[in-house]
């Protein structure tokens, strides 16, 4: 898995590829909430993310929180079928803000 | 890009008698997509369509992880043996590993908690599998996942 952040109005935009699993989600989670501290918008782009399992789960869950507590927004697009899957078997669709593009998601 | 691409998806397994095999891995994260590659392609020879295989990956994956993390406390150097069977009516796999017992309430069932950062990998291995069952024995840890193929009667 790597990551790539860019910035873009007002928003930090965190582009994901690969498999999130237990052996990658520790440098993802570093990842996302170090940018969340950078800005007040977070945007994870999950368009190249062909695998997601609970830790990666777990991890989004743990920036959602922080964001939460520090009054600031997390959002995630381009979830393929696998991903949303993985969303559904464990009740999770509802709590974090999913939109499909990134137009869509600087938007939100 | 998903671990269904490329997999030739059947439609009746084949007729042939069953099918197995088995891998001796060491609790290193890194070889978790060496297992799922594998276990998806394994799904789809024996006829689950693609979701199927993906969901059967998954609860794979979440099984050897919780080994890896719990079991063997984060050790990378620990042995795991995987199981995995192709029946008449369903795949099944079975792990063994030699690492700290796990507390079987885990793989009854436990209320999903949308605040918590942990237990959702046996929920997903519940909610995927049709039979799961967990032993302790002989100082090894034997976790067996069973999954039925569409219209095959899951045991009682």
């Amino acid at each position: 898995m790597t990551t790539a952040t860019r910035e873009q109005t007002g928003s930090t935009i965190v582009d994901v590829t690969g498999d999130i699993d237990m052996g990658t989600s520790p440098s993802l989670r570093k990842t996302l909430l170090e940018s969340l501290k950078r800005s007040p918008r977070l945007v994870v782009n999950m368009r190249d993310v062909r695998y997601v399992d609970s830790s990666g789960i777990a991890s989004l869950v743990e920036v959602l929180k922080e964001a939460r507590n520090t009054q600031k927004k997390l959002i995630l697009f381009g979830l393929n079928k696998a991903v949303q899957e993985v969303l559904q078997l464990t009740r999770l669709t509802r709590i974090f803000e999913i939109r499909e593009t990134e137009e869509e998601a600087l938007q939100a | 890009m998903s671990y269904d691409q490329g997999i030739e998806v059947r439609e009746t397994p084949p007729a042939s008698g069953p099918l197995s095999f088995r891998m001796k891995i060491t609790s290193d994260p890194r070889l978790l997509p060496v297992v799922r590659s594998t276990v998806a392609e394994f799904a789809a020879i024996w006829g689950f369509e693609a979701e199927q295989c993906r969901k059967i990956t998954l609860a794979v994956d979440e099984a050897l992880s919780n080994v890896m993390r719990h079991a063997y406390k984060n050790r990378s150097d620990r042995e795991i043996e995987l199981n995995c069977q192709a029946n008449a009516d369903c795949l099944e796999f079975s792990f063994v590993d030699h690492g700290e017992s796990a507390d079987p309430a885990r793989f009854c069932s436990q209320p999903l908690d949308d605040a918590s950062l942990s237990g959702r990998g046996t929920h997903l291995i519940r909610q995927i599998m049709d039979e799961v069952c967990y032993q302790r024995q002989f100082g090894r840890n034997r976790l067996s996942l069973r999954k039925y193929l569409p219209g095959a009667k899951a045991k009682g």
